[in-house]
């Protein structure tokens, strides 16, 4: 299986709207934190960029959620030293509280103010802070981005799942954050309303450019979100960086593998978009939901829809090939599997074989070689 | 019907005047109390919350015997008051205020206690990060969220207090204008004989009460369900 999704990320002329208002300057969040309970054990000392969309990512209890929750300043842990760029959030005699920090944050369940509607829920933040700021975000760049215009008079009991968590990311871009925090903002939501979801989350992602931390175990949201990853695994970080270098990590292999290539948006016919790959041509169907638009795209591959060839395939129904190269051969999860990492334009692509074939075809590293990726697999 | 002596109209202005002035100190002293209590993890939360029930299960008199010590010329309080030139507080209205103010702690404390544990910690979370501070949270998020704990609490206070007598009597005693209420005005009357006029001021009282709460949970229907007792 394949999808795409325009990626805001990889190229200068993507596909932001001129509109895009919130440009921040470029900084790390550093975050030195130690939290001792009974059972259970944080520690870390992490510069995150305070840029793209972060991935805070690990099976429950792992952290992730108390992390968020010590940037935000939710919890004090009195070792805890956070600095937001420049601005120090924590020290060891300075605690800047909640509401100076400027944060927005949407929370896992629906956290709308139950007494007021859904105009004024969206306001709140909005009021306290603009006057104070230099607005960035108007209402109604808000309200039009998110589709909010129909929900405004109801209150929040009348709304779907999907449609609350709509209006609470809303809420918390209003606040004229610096940085948006999202703790599992799509674990509540069923199927249905994360597909409600996800394509405006992806919109603040590309469009607004803010800074953006989120916390999830979904590696699904994580791929359709993120540009870097933080992997947790028992309250430590076991590894950090780009998210297609760390989608190599051996701990997604047990999930199923999969990579992360971007293209570039060359053409669209027949709702077939043609997007490069290092110079080398990939077609995959237009997306229904949103319009084609220039720039670059993301492509998520599963290892297991990757097959390989020591030559190139003529007359097959494939209709994407790549010539890519061998950077190494891993144990899979299934014995009888190996997991091949490969390179295509310096991107990392993962091919998932038996062992029988990899012997047969006796690949071995540094060789050049093609993979086909089907086209009736892509989304 | 209603015939009532000028001592009678005394009592019922002293009695009004002292719900309402009870009432009004507790909201302010039992809001933040409740407050606390709601989210402290301290270990001296278990400990106050039993000093708060306290009035609910000792006898009147004993309050009012310690206060009594304590207010009085020679107590603590009292004898500190005497030495900075003012008045003890014993038979006073004073007095009979903060005997009321600690007996009816419980009353105001308990509905709050319940509707601020009822609205949880995330409401005042979601205000603090779209910028809102502590008196912020509180009267946007918080007293709109707990209106009905509110009610609640500032209605069983003002009934609660209405039909104080123990504390009252051993504390201020019966000083027409001063510390004589209706309930110990009818106890009065009732040790004179007088039935027709205890009998008057008592149903006028029953009466009262009834139709307080029956206006206030009449009102507030929806919230009697919310805040249990």
């Amino acid at each position: 299986m394949m999808s795409f999704w325009p990626s805001r990320w990889c190229s200068p002329a993507s596909a932001a709207p001129a509109k895009a208002a919130s440009r921040q300057d470029a900084g790390v969040l550093t975050v030195d934190l130690l939290v001792q309970q009974q059972n259970f054990r944080l520690q870390l000392n992490e510069q995150i960029p305070l840029q793209g969309v972060t991935a805070l990512f690990g099976r429950s209890g792992c952290g992730k959620t108390t992390l968020l929750r010590a940037i935000a300043g939710l919890d004090r842990h009195p070792t805890a030293r956070i600095h937001f760029a420049e601005q120090p959030w924590q020290t060891a005699d300075t605690f800047m509280p909640v509401h100076q920090r400027r944060i927005g944050m949407v929370f896992q369940e629906s956290s709308l103010l139950p007494h007021l509607n859904v105009q004024q829920n969206l306001l709140f933040g909005y009021q306290r802070r603009a006057n104070r700021l230099l607005v960035q975000l108007q209402p109604a760049d808000v309200i039009d981005l998110l589709e909010l215009d129909p929900l405004l008079t109801q209150a929040p009991g009348q709304l779907s799942g999907g449609q609350r968590q709509r209006v609470a990311l809303g809420r918390a871009l209003l606040s004229q954050p610096q940085l948006l925090l999202l703790d599992e903002p799509l674990a509540s939501l069923d199927q249905q309303s994360r597909q409600e979801i996800l394509p405006f989350l992806q919109k603040v992602a590309r469009e607004l450019k803010m800074p953006m931390l989120l916390v999830s175990h979904q590696l699904e949201d994580v791929v359709k979100l993120a540009d870097h990853l933080l992997l947790l695994q028992d309250g430590r970080v076991i590894s950090r960086g780009p998210l297609a270098q760390q989608l190599l990590q051996p701990e997604f292999a047990a999930c199923g593998a999969m990579s992360v290539l971007t293209a570039v948006y060359q053409s669209c016919q027949h709702f077939m978009l043609q997007l490069i790959v290092g110079g080398q041509l990939l077609q995959v169907p237009a997306p229904v939901s949103s319009p084609t638009a220039n720039g670059s795209y993301r492509l998520r591959i599963l290892a297991r829809d990757v097959a390989l060839s020591l030559k190139p395939l003529a007359d097959s129904s494939v209709t994407n090939q790549l010539a890519v190269r061998i950077i190494a051969i891993q144990a899979a999860a299934h014995p009888a599997e190996v997991l091949v990492q490969l390179e295509v334009a310096d991107q990392p692509l993962q091919a998932l074989l038996t062992r029988q074939s990899a012997q047969r075809l006796a690949l071995t590293p540094g060789q050049a070689l093609f993979a086909q990726i089907k086209a009736v697999a892509l989304d | 019907m209603l015939n009532l002596a000028p001592e009678d109209w005394l009592a019922i202005q002293v009695t009004l005047k002292l719900c309402f002035y009870t009432t009004l100190i507790l909201l302010l002293i039992g809001t933040p109390l409740a407050f606390w209590l709601a989210q402290a993890q301290s270990r001296w939360r278990t400990a106050i919350q039993a000093l708060v029930a306290l009035p609910l299960v000792l006898p009147p008199t004993v309050l009012g015997f310690y206060l009594l010590l304590l207010l009085g010329p020679h107590g603590a309080i009292g004898s500190t008051l005497e030495a900075l030139g003012l008045r003890h507080l014993a038979f006073s209205f004073s007095g009979i205020l903060i005997g009321s103010v600690i007996y009816s702690l419980p009353f105001t404390v308990q509905p709050l206690l319940e509707a601020f544990r009822r609205m949880g910690q995330r409401p005042l979370e979601v205000a603090a990060t779209l910028g809102a501070n502590q008196w912020d949270q509180f009267f946007n998020v918080v007293l709109p969220l707990c209106r009905g704990g509110f009610v609640v609490a500032a209605t069983l206070t003002f009934a609660h207090t209405l039909g104080e007598f123990g504390v009252i009597l051993m504390l201020g005693g019966s000083i027409p204008g001063e510390t004589q209420v209706l309930s110990v005005l009818i106890y009065d009357h009732t040790e004179a004989m007088n039935y027709s006029q205890a009998h008057q001021l008592s149903l006028g009282l029953l009466v009262t009460a009834f139709m307080v709460l029956f206006i206030v949970y009449g009102l507030n229907r929806r919230l009697e369900r919310e805040v249990s007792l």
